[in-house]
């Protein structure tokens, strides 16, 4: 497969795995008039379907007493929904977000989980672009809730202005708070996704292709490219958990993000 | 041997939140073996303080690609 | 260093024809790729996915909540009836008791009717006995009084040879003798008292 070809592309005077590992723009897969369709936007909409196929096959007859897939997927949604939706945002408001929550959980693991399922073995979301638009989008969502219901004003008075603090710290305070809850939020939502799957990501490419390429190298190469094999097995199962953290971790943020929108003083 | 400086500078800049971030779970740890049923309050908290400490080393990897 | 060189004639890497990317370089189409791709599927799971688990849910947490009100219904009807129950033990065990007094107080009074009836039976009998003894006693002097009377004159008669056969002397003489007797006892019984 593609994975491949990419790693022993890296064999060369050996070529620290880097940034081109993760651009497709020269090998797309194929082509749809005049737009390259690379690897990683097949991977979103593959994503995207198994993730509509799951719920919808598990919702499809929902009943009372659930079978295996609807219990599989009542858990799944039902986890999202009580322990990052209720949980965070509060039983009052959450509801009309759990949809969103739920989309962007599974969506962002079913994602993240391709760095690690075999034939594909590239995590969606270590394309920075990609990782800009959800996290855009969850601007657009928090600041939006939040807008709609203090109004522009008594929003961003809530998000700037710290309480229980003197007004002679305001001039310093207000702008770092504005700075930090406007700006910076969706800059680290997505540069920790997609920085975080990025490194994984290319720690695995290191380790693989390093310990090809010191068993090729050959003399010590014979006891530290399997032991660099042994490290990369062991990284792929750290990578499983990071994997479900970040997904976890952006859906969380996102629900704290939402919360604090709409909480009614800070 | 081919390199950039700014990675050197993100691996120093990264010390701080890791760092941090440790402190930060420390605490949660120790808060969670006293009262465990406190656990689901202090997760969130943790994770918050845990996401506030990493932008930090977010910051400094967008910085050491950008710069 | 020579092994490097050598494998470095192997396939040229991705590099080869254009400047290396910035990882952090926006790309417009990944972009709105994947904005669209999360939109429709954001769209999909609130409109066919969420609608029907909440509903799910919501069935399963009436069904669970009936069940409970029904189990409290029929706790609340089964406290009911126990209380009823109870209330008409509580009922039966005073009536019974009432009942048991009206019986002791009714057999009371039955034995004590029985008893005066009883005092009146013996007292009335005792009563004709003592008028039958009287009577007998009357009788038994009367007849006595005749019968002395015949034999005594018929013992004199013979005794002084006189015939007394003549009745109506004989009765006068009966009655004369009878009358001095009674007077003597009268007297004897006078001086003795």
């Amino acid at each position: 497969m593609f994975g491949i070809t990419m790693a022993e592309s890296e064999g060369g005077e050996f070529l620290a795995p880097g940034p081109n590992s993760f651009d497709f723009s020269e090998v797309p897969l194929f082509h749809i008039g005049g737009l390259a369709v690379t690897k990683p936007m097949v991977q979103l909409l593959l994503g995207a379907v198994i993730v509509f196929v799951f719920f919808y096959a598990a919702a499809r007859r929902a009943t009372l007493v659930p079978g295996r897939l609807q219990f599989a997927g009542e858990a799944a949604y039902g986890m999202v929904r009580n322990s990052i939706g209720r949980d965070i945002i509060g039983s009052k408001d959450y509801a009309k977000f759990v949809p969103y929550l739920v989309t962007l959980f599974f969506f962002l693991l079913i994602n993240n989980a391709f760095a690690s399922i075999p034939a594909i073995q590239f995590p969606t979301f270590s394309r920075a672009s990609m990782a800009y638009a959800l996290a855009g989008l969850s601007w657009v969502i928090y600041n939006g809730v939040g807008i709609h219901k203090h109004g522009l004003l008594g929003y961003l008075k809530l998000q700037s202005v710290p309480s229980g603090v003197s007004p002679v710290m305001y001039p310093l305070l207000v702008p770092l708070e504005f700075f930090s809850n406007i700006l910076v939020r969706p800059a680290t939502l997505a540069l920790r996704l997609f920085a975080n799957m990025f490194a994984g990501h290319l720690l695995l490419i290191l380790f693989s292709t390093g310990g090809l390429f010191l068993l090729e190298y050959g003399g010590i190469g014979y006891v530290a490219g399997p032991l660099a094999w042994v490290l990369a097995i062991a990284i792929s199962f750290l990578e499983l958990l990071v994997q479900f953290l970040q997904a976890y971790v952006f859906t969380l943020l996102n629900a704290m993000y939402i919360s604090g929108a709409l909480a009614d003083e800070h | 041997m081919d390199g950039n400086l700014n990675m050197i500078g993100y691996g120093l800049a990264a010390i701080g939140p890791g760092v941090g971030i440790g402190l930060i779970f420390a605490a949660y740890i120790s808060g969670v073996a006293r009262q465990p049923e406190a656990q689901g309050r202090l997760q969130s908290i943790a994770i918050l303080g845990f996401a506030l400490a990493e932008a930090l080393a977010i910051i400094g990897i967008a910085l050491a690609f950008v710069l | 260093m020579q092994n490097l060189i050598f494998l470095a004639e192997g396939t040229e890497p991705t590099e080869g024809g254009h400047a290396p990317e910035n990882p952090l370089g926006f790309v417009p189409v990944e972009f709105a790729l994947s904005l669209v791709t999360f939109g429709i599927l954001l769209f999909l799971i609130w409109k066919y996915v969420a609608p029907r688990f909440e509903q799910t849910f919501a069935e399963r947490t009436q069904a669970i909540e009936g069940g409970i009100a029904a189990a409290e219904t029929k706790q609340a009807e089964a406290d009911a009836k126990l209380a009823e129950l109870e209330k008409q033990l509580g009922d039966a065990r005073h009536e019974a008791a009432r009942i048991r007094e009206e019986a002791r107080e009714q057999g009371a009074q039955i034995v004590a009717e029985m008893r005066e009836t009883a005092q009146a039976e013996s007292a009335r009998i005792v009563e004709h006995g003592k008028a039958q003894i009287e009577a007998e006693r009357q009788q038994a002097v009367t007849s006595l009084r005749a019968e002395v009377g015949a034999l005594a004159t018929g013992l004199a008669g013979r005794i002084v040879g006189e015939s007394l056969e003549d009745e109506a002397r004989q009765s006068r003489v009966v009655e004369r003798f009878l009358t001095d007797l009674e007077a003597s006892n009268g007297a004897a019984s006078g001086s003795v008292n």
